[in-house]
């Protein structure tokens, strides 16, 4: 890989060893996927924020470098943390979890990392279209590149990270225009009625494409939050990170391989979220996390009814959507739900608040939370869920 | 006789120790355990084995890129490889090996080493030599 002058100084540790560090990170990445260059991000979006899947490992890693004084060189965000410290109530009760997860918030804000933790930081900054990024978090991912075409890896924490230290990444995967082209039509021969037909969809997709590039014929709508769920969903079956919602959005070639799906197999793929049918303990909107639409789509289905006693009705976005929507919070509140932000099902501790079967419209916690969280699913959508949680 | 497999450099240094070989991919987030070094992935071929001081050698790597942190810890705890042997490498693995500080080299053929071997890897040349045989195979 070419180095500039400057890079090849970092490189060298004539900085320190927390730039080394992340220029070594950068190089070996590039060197492993074939880049010929580094070229400058607009900002980064680092995962690895939750106490509760980094464990200890990392901040040892973290401590490091900001020991060295590591600071981020482009404008960079956090994904979601373990905890939401303003609705202690909701979570686990283990002293350790909260000290150490305050620990990882401090040393990322102390490199300039920005808290947002959300996995939906484009809600409060979008990136600049053509631009390149280096975000980690997949749906967040997916959505960068599918969406609001800005360009960027599938990072990981680490590399997000340096990335971030850097304000740099290598030019290899989707920073190339080749790389970007669809590589599969997919044909929906099924109405999608809701997200959770989209989540659906994406895990049948994920499953048969892996890293393929996809482009859609026949969705039923494109509304951004269909295609974040759908995003989101075909991301975590496969490794991809960039779709086309439709032919017109890519001008389409006729020798494109084709996978047609019917509605058997958006049943099948639906069903197989579900691990049981049972009553949930928990229902959870907002994987991805919520815009101020969906908080508003929630609180207007939910006003004059009530959560049931004894289930935790649980709306998951960031303090900034939650500010923004503060209306449409104070109804879901009212109804007995929460809006909890800096977190989510998934990266929080469900088992140790006594959540045994989750309920969720998202297609992707339904996909992990059985592994991740050790729970049982029932995946529905957000009506379905809406009902479970007000009847009896 | 010594026998040198060669491979391709990943990142740069050397060890000389006993080789620790699976047949299967290796998770360290949730395959391992962070505070002693002990595979834990139920299942897997080399379960219960110590990762303490061994050069591992591996098809490749797995699972959440948070094991370059558990791969880092390990390291610094002195719980972890010396050294790291693949046939594929894969990013989860590649930016461990580079913060724990660790030599790595892939495209080598793990099916040639035997745990127990005495092996000796150059992580600037890419290249692994068997220095001397383990008494009995796995």
């Amino acid at each position: 890989m070419y180095l500039s002058r400057e890079e090849e100084r970092i490189y060298e540790g004539e900085e320190g060893w927390a730039y080394q560090i992340a220029m070594r990170i950068l190089v070996k990445l590039g060197d492993l996927f074939e880049a010929e260059r580094l070229i400058p991000i607009e900002s980064a979006h680092v995962s690895g924020v939750s106490y509760k899947t980094l464990g200890d490992a990392a901040i040892e890693f973290l401590e490091a470098l900001a020991e060295e004084g590591a600071k981020t060189r482009v404008r960079s965000t956090a994904n979601p943390a373990g905890i939401d410290y303003d609705h202690l109530e909701e979570m686990v009760d283990l002293p350790v979890a909260l000290q150490r997860q305050r620990r990882i918030i401090e040393l990322y804000r102390g490199m300039g990392i920005s808290p947002v933790l959300t996995c939906t930081p484009y809600y409060i900054r979008r990136p600049t279209e053509g631009a390149h990024l280096a975000w980690a978090e997949s749906s967040t991912v997916i959505y960068a590149n599918s969406i609001l075409h800005s360009w960027t890896n599938r990072e990981g924490g680490p590399s997000a990270l340096a990335a971030a230290l850097i304000g740099k990444t290598p030019d290899y995967g989707v920073h190339k225009p080749e790389n970007r082209e669809p590589s599969v039509l997919v044909r929906v021969e099924a109405p999608l009625r809701d997200e959770a037909d989209y989540g659906a969809l994406g895990i049948h997709v994920g499953r048969m494409l892996k890293d393929e590039v996809p482009v859609f014929e026949g969705l039923s709508g494109t509304e951004e939050t269909m295609l974040k769920h759908l995003g989101s969903a075909l991301a975590s079956s496969g490794m991809t990170s960039i779709f086309y919602p439709c032919i017109s959005c890519r001008g389409s070639r006729a020798d494109l391989e084709r996978l047609i799906v019917g509605l058997d197999d958006l049943n099948g793929a639906s069903e197989d979220l579900s691990t049981v049918n049972r009553e949930p303990d928990m229902i959870f909107i907002g994987c991805p996390h919520c815009s101020v639409k969906e908080v508003r789509r929630v609180a207007l289905k939910l006003r004059g009814s009530r959560v049931r006693d004894g289930l935790r009705f649980w709306v998951c976005t960031s303090r900034f959507v939650r500010r923004k929507a503060w209306r449409y919070v104070d109804i879901i509140e009212a109804a007995g739900g929460r809006v909890i932000t800096d977190t989510c099902a998934v990266v929080t501790w469900l088992k140790e608040i006594g959540v045994d079967v989750l309920m969720t419209n998202s297609a992707k916690t339904a996909y992990y939370a059985p592994t991740m969280n050790g729970v049982e699913t029932v995946y529905a959508s957000l009506d379905r869920c809406i009902e479970a949680a007000c009847q009896g | 006789m010594q026998i040198e497999l060669k491979g391709r450099p990943v990142t740069s240094g050397s060890a000389v120790g006993e080789a620790l070989v699976s047949k299967k991919p290796i998770s360290f987030l949730g395959g391992v355990n962070p505070e002693t070094g002990e595979i834990i992935e139920r299942g897997h071929d080399i379960n219960g084995h110590l990762l303490k001081g061994v050069i591992l050698c591996f098809p490749h790597g797995h699972g959440s890129t948070v094991g370059s942190y558990v791969l880092y810890s390990l390291v610094k705890r002195g719980v972890g490889p010396k050294a790291i042997v693949n046939e594929v490498a894969d990013p989860v693995v590649v930016v461990g090996a580079v913060i724990a500080g660790i030599p790595m080299v892939d495209r080598i053929d793990i099916c040639r080493i035997r745990t127990g071997d005495i092996i000796e890897v150059d992580g600037d040349r890419g290249t692994v030599k068997i220095l001397k045989r383990a008494g009995t195979c796995t």
